[in-house]
């Protein structure tokens, strides 16, 4: 019987689920057990929003969720949301371009050959991101360094490398790819785990074919052979060893994903899961989450909407079913961001006190405030979890407050007290106070 | 600076020989010894506590007789000379002295060996290869380049299409058909394609650098992942570099695609006003400087993917000087289940490519298991049994949850197999020193480091190689593979000792234009120089050490004074003035056989006697700091050389080693001819007492060179340390005889390289188990 390599890696990751997870990070797994392990995700959605389905009216901790966020009414007094936060960083590119390309990092992009539907050309964005700043500053400290530092976790990610296409940048010119197909992210994960699986499966196998091919050699031959059997079983019980001191045990992977638009809440949910039990084994840090692109065109046919994203949020606001198409979208990415939260406080805390979301904060944004008008005011920054002690429960709007001061923010809520990031320009009044 | 000087003791001092004549009976030579020498030598030569060396070397008998009679015994050198030296050396020299006689004493064998690290990449690349077309390369050297109006290079051919030596353009503000207007191009947006392949001269991590000011992409050997991806040209970056593990010998597809102009609309295509364009594409071979890839390693034909291991393995044991896998360690062993996952890995990802079947086909479980069987028997090098075709792959099959996990089991168990890991292990079981199956084996790992290719199987599965005559035959169309050429490129490398790659550091007063550009000219022009006279159709050694005619480039002309040559690349010409002969004065190995300023006869000379003639030098009892030069500014480096190394302790070996190089004094340090040092003339003459008899005068790199050419022993060295690198076998292993009988040979084919090569490799495939093949079939053994 002919099965897919989906169920194979299904039927692995469940047949495995006793294997140790790695041999090759001691030291890592158990060094930054001390201290509160914070963590956070920027989760991506394109195209804008629906302003008046979205932005709460009230200020202040008394608030009432409009109709795009209400799946996350059970995380109503963890979420704090901010409007107000604008992208105020210009230069070349369109706004789409410059709407994802500056929204982590802050910073211009350098000028290139990429045309978008207006504005001048541009390339990738002139600076680091914040994810990956923040990355770098965890990294640094033996006590917060973990094995990955982060993952780019993306869903249904064009296969093409552009300005729409990148958000997170180790550095000037250094857009970095997201992994948007589950099972490459999950090999990049437990690869290891499933190689020692089915080297421990054929064991027995090498050690009869060594015995075999011992007994033809001439004996002066035989020795080498003896020699190299020695290594064998040494390498036997170096298996059973890391059987024996099992760490993380690999999850189930829902198998058969094929990565296709239609299949888009399969792959959300299973990006999602991974990240979690990536949280959870502390092998990172820092997640960054991107749906599709900026621009992106998703047709979610499971929603009953046939047309493309990016096409339904150019229509005006007037016209009122393409309005209520476009909140249900969003309300969708809600739903996603809704998930996270859930499997993260059903987490708890490995070594720690309550659950995985006392310790994250999930950022959701997009590259513009509103589709139609293309704006990069008011982008959307709505955030869950407590893991940047920020005081939640709150609806807050600012008057045009550039969203630099909200990175660094982000970056101080980790304890990185730096006064600038990205174009300094925007950094004025330092970071917007959140606890 | 430091160097060591090599002093005497070429035939560990021979110290005793005082003989009473007894009853007027001559006494024997074995009867002299166990009298006069014993005492300090040991019964056999071994030595003693006082005398420790033990009596082993490469002097002839008369060359042996010739220093007992001078110097021996130590306190009574008068005691023993004339025909009782004679004597009392034919019996030391064929009882334990000679490398014959060590091999009698102590026969050497054949020993079980695991594929080397690089003979591991060969063998993977290949058996993976095996499952994928053979791209033919042709004559045609350069790319196929396609030129588009407009961004799209996809397209097919474009509206120009043509093979472009190497990828180095200028379009300045034009078009690429260096039109500005009326064109077919619009100069401010157009697209080039090229595509093809490139050979890899060598193993190593090769650095590929792409150098434009508009978007480019660039694929190697993956045809699907870019390895420079500047499709968004951003910011000011003009470079881009990236980096891939190449196996030598090897064609890999290219494919490098170039946009200029930014997504405008046709209005502003056509008035704005051009910019300029250029493109370049460069690689870094490993050690050596970046160059555009030239032409002669270029091809319009594409080539199939190479499944290149990157496992890090533990370097090889090279103690006797070549390569080989007698020995296991801990690190080794793990280097293979490593190198099993990670082809492992490579196959899955590649499954329904390789076993030319598709993801959802029906008959995929019955495909991969062909594919599976297959797979073991070429990893294998033979036929399986029904048995353990069952045993290595279909048992797989009936207990892994699926397929792949199948796929990935067998290709463990057949990759740490030892019957992969240890190419002989099974020659004894099948008997007859494993058959053709073994012959192919063999054939394939001496001349290529890599398994049989499909032909050779043919040959084996038709029991077509038994005879001396059929295996030549195989050996001889074997020859046309580049892997050859890189392997034969190797030993001659590591025969002139250039291997690793000598660091040359020079001068930077004396010789300022000499930097790491002109290093990395001079290894090309030497290894085009042994490639262009191995392979030419005389394929004649002794030109090895005649010829005057050098590859240079544009660089090399200038910095040693001839006219550059008419192109871009590197063209055969005299280095006049001055005699030069062969790789004795090619200016790479002079350069390397120098010091920074000076040059060295002591570095030339050792090189010569020990690297070609092949005679045995102990290193000095000490090392000593060479004279320098500017506290002698009077003395030419000869004088100075002869100044320090005139002590009796020295002479023993620097009578030998100065007189060598000393013909090779009107070449300086960087390898440039000089009539004069220090306003001194020079004196070029040298000699050397030969292990045949007399001894030769000459004068000059010429004189030395055409003596060397004819020189046996610069042929039974060639020919040993040539069986030595290919086989990684003792060549003594496979009969006391066989280094006279391949010099024999080697002579008589007018010294041709290739029959060498050729006759090297029959001996191998043929003769493991100790038995010859048959001269013909009709002789030949059933199996």
């Amino acid at each position: 019987m002919s099965r897919t390599r989906r169920e194979f890696i299904r039927d692995l990751g469940i047949s495995a689920a006793a294997i140790p997870f790695v041999l090759n990070l001691p030291s890592l797994a158990f060094a930054n057990q001390g201290q509160r392990k914070q963590r956070i995700i920027f989760m991506f959605s394109p195209n804008g929003v629906v302003r008046k389905n979205f932005w709460p009216d009230e200020e202040g901790e008394e608030f009432k969720l409009k109709e795009i966020l209400k799946p996350l009414e059970p995380f109503r007094d963890k979420m704090l949301i901010l409007n107000g936060v604008c992208d105020q960083v210009r230069g070349d590119g369109d706004s789409h371009m410059r709407g994802m390309g500056c929204l982590l990092t802050g910073i211009e992009l350098l000028p290139g050959n990429i045309q978008g539907g207006s504005d001048t050309p541009a390339g990738w964005a002139k600076g680091i991101s914040i994810d990956q700043e923040l990355k770098n500053f965890l990294h640094k400290d033996a006590a917060t360094r973990t094995r990955f530092g982060s993952l780019e976790f993306g869903v249904m990610v064009p296969e093409r490398a552009d300005t729409w296409t990148r958000w997170s940048y180790a550095g000037a010119n250094k857009p970095i790819t997201p992994i948007d197909d589950p099972y490459q992210m999950f090999a990049k994960l437990y690869g290891r785990a499933k190689d020692q699986e089915a080297l421990s499966s054929v064991l027995d196998g090498l050690k009869d074919d060594l015995k075999k091919v011992s007994a033809v050699v001439g004996s002066a031959d035989r020795k080498l052979l003896e020699e190299h059997a020695t290594f064998v079983r040494e390498m036997e019980e170096e298996l059973k060893e890391s059987r024996a001191t099992a760490g993380h045990a690999v999850p189930p992977l829902e198998p058969g994903v094929r990565r296709d638009n239609d299949n888009m809440p399969q792959i959300s949910k299973t990006q999602i899961d991974l990240m979690i039990n990536a949280f959870a084994a502390d092998f990172m840090r820092v997640a960054t989450f991107q749906y599709t692109n900026s621009v992106g065109g998703a047709r979610m046919k499971w929603l009953d909407i046939s047309e493309g994203h990016h096409a339904l949020s150019h229509e005006g606001n007037d016209k009122l079913a393409a309005q209520e198409k476009l909140t249900k979208i969003d309300m969708w990415f809600a739903e996603q961001m809704a998930y996270m939260a859930k499997r993260l406080a059903e987490t708890p805390e490995p070594g720690g006190e309550g659950s995985l979301l006392d310790n994250t904060l999930i950022v959701w944004t997009n590259e513009l405030g509103e589709g139609n008008t293309h704006t990069l005011n008011d982008i959307p920054f709505v955030m869950v979890g407590n893991g940047l002690d920020f005081e939640m429960g709150r609806s807050i709007k600012y008057k045009r407050t550039p969203h630099n001061r909200l990175l660094l923010a982000l970056a101080h809520g980790f304890g990185h007290r730096i006064d600038k990031f990205g174009n300094p320009g925007f950094c004025g009044g330092g970071p917007l106070e959140l606890t | 600076m430091q160097f060591t000087l090599l002093t005497s003791i070429l035939a560990a001092a021979l110290v005793l020989c005082a003989l009473p004549v007894a009853g007027g009976q001559e006494a024997g030579g074995e009867e002299i010894y166990k009298l006069q020498c014993a005492r300090c030598h040991g019964a056999a030569g071994q030595g003693t506590k006082k005398y420790p060396q033990p009596l082993v070397g490469g002097k002839s008998p008369a060359q042996l007789a010739g220093l007992i009679g001078r110097t021996m015994p130590d306190d009574e050198d008068e005691k023993c000379t004339g025909e009782e030296a004679g004597r009392v050396a034919a019996y030391i020299h064929d009882s334990f002295y000679s490398a014959d006689a060590i091999a009698r004493l102590n026969p050497p064998r054949v020993e079980l060996s695991h594929l080397t690290v690089g003979q591991y990449r060969n063998c993977v690349a290949d058996l993976i290869g095996s499952f994928r077309p053979v791209a033919k390369v042709d004559d045609q050297r350069g790319l196929r380049g396609d030129y588009f109006s407009g961004r799209d290079v996809r397209g097919g051919a474009g509206l120009i299409s043509r093979v472009d030596p190497e990828v180095k353009f200028d379009f300045g503000a034009a078009g690429p058909d260096g039109e500005t207007e009326d064109g077919k191009f619009n100069p401010n947006q157009f697209s080039i394609r090229w595509d093809g392949s490139v050979l890899a001269p060598e193993t190593g991590v090769y650095e590929f650098i792409v150098r434009s000011d508009h978007a480019v992409r660039l694929w190697v050997n993956d045809t699907k992942r870019p390895l420079i991806d500047a499709m968004v040209k951003s910011g000011t970056d003009t470079e881009y570099r990236g980096s891939i593990l190449l196996l030598g010998g090897r064609q890999y597809s290219v494919r490098l695609e170039f946009i200029k102009g930014k997504q405008l609309d046709k209005k502003k295509l056509l008035s704005a006003k051009p910019t300029a364009a250029s493109v370049e594409l460069l690689w870094k071979l490993p050690r050596r400087t970046e160059e555009v890839i030239p032409a002669r390693l270029l091809s319009p034909v594409k080539a199939a993917e190479v499944a290149v291991m990157e496992t890090a393995f533990p370097p090889d044991d090279r103690s006797y000087g070549w390569e080989r896998g007698t020995t296991v360690s801990r690190e080794w062993v793990s280097a293979t289940t490593d190198g099993a996952l990670e082809c492992a890995g490579y196959v899955i990802a590649h499954l329904s490519e390789l076993a030319g079947v598709s993801d959802d086909a029906s008959d995929r479980g019955a495909k991969l298991r062909v594919f599976c069987r297959k797979f073991a028997e070429r990893a294998f090098r033979r036929r399986l049994s029904e048995a353990e075709k069952v045993w290595y792959v279909d048992r797989q099959f009936e207990s892994a949850p699926d397929v792949e996990f199948a796929v990935k089991r067998i290709v463990l168990l057949v990759l740490k197999s030892p019957r992969f890991l240890y190419p002989g292990a099974m020659d004894q079981a099948d008997g007859h020193g494993g058959g053709d199956w073994a012959v192919a084996s063999r054939l394939a790992l001496t001349l290529w480091d890599s398994a049989p290719d499909q032909a050779l199987l043919d040959a084996a599965a038709a029991g077509k190689l038994k005879s001396r005559e059929e295996i030549s035959r195989q050996a001889e169309r074997m020859l046309a593979d580049p892997r050859v050429k890189v392997k034969v490129r190797g030993f001659l490398l590591a025969w002139l000792k250039l291997d690793p790659a000598p660091e040359l550091a020079k001068d930077a007063k004396r010789f300022p234009e000499f930097d790491a550009a002109l290093s990395a000219d001079l290894r090309t022009s030497l290894e085009l120089f042994l490639d262009d006279i191995v392979w030419s159709a005389a394929s004649d050694f002794r030109q090895l050490l005649l010829s005057d005619e050098y590859f240079v480039n544009g660089r090399l002309a200038a910095f040693y004074g001839v006219e550059p040559p008419a192109g871009g690349g590197f063209a055969k010409m005299k280095l006049g003035p001055g005699g030069r002969a062969g790789v004795l004065t090619h200016p790479y190995i002079l350069s390397s056989l120098a010091y920074a300023a000076e040059s060295s006869p002591i570095l030339r000379g050792v090189f010569i006697g020990k690297g070609l003639l092949g005679i045995t030098l102990r290193p000095p009892p000490n090392a000593f700091t060479p004279l320098a030069a500017e506290l002698h500014p009077g003395l030419t480096t000869r004088e100075r050389i002869t100044l320090q190394t005139s002590q009796a302790s020295c002479v023993a070996c620097h009578g030998v080693i100065n007189p060598l190089g000393f013909a090779l004094e009107e070449f300086d340090a960087v390898g440039r001819f000089r009539a004069e040092e220090n306003g001194k003339g020079l004196d070029v003459t040298g000699f050397y007492e030969s292990r045949a008899g007399p001894t030769v005068e000459f004068t000059g790199a010429r004189q030395l060179g055409a003596y060397l050419a004819g020189s046996e022993e610069v042929h039974a060295a060639f020919c040993q340390q040539m069986f030595q690198h290919l086989v990684k076998q003792p060549v003594r292993a496979y009969g006391l005889d066989k280094p006279r009988q391949l010099q024999a040979s080697f002579a008589e084919s007018g010294h041709s390289v290739k029959k060498l090569i050729v006759a090297i490799a029959v001996t191998a495939a043929s003769d493991a188990s100790g038995q010859e093949a048959p001269e013909s079939v009709g002789a030949a053994t059933g199996r």
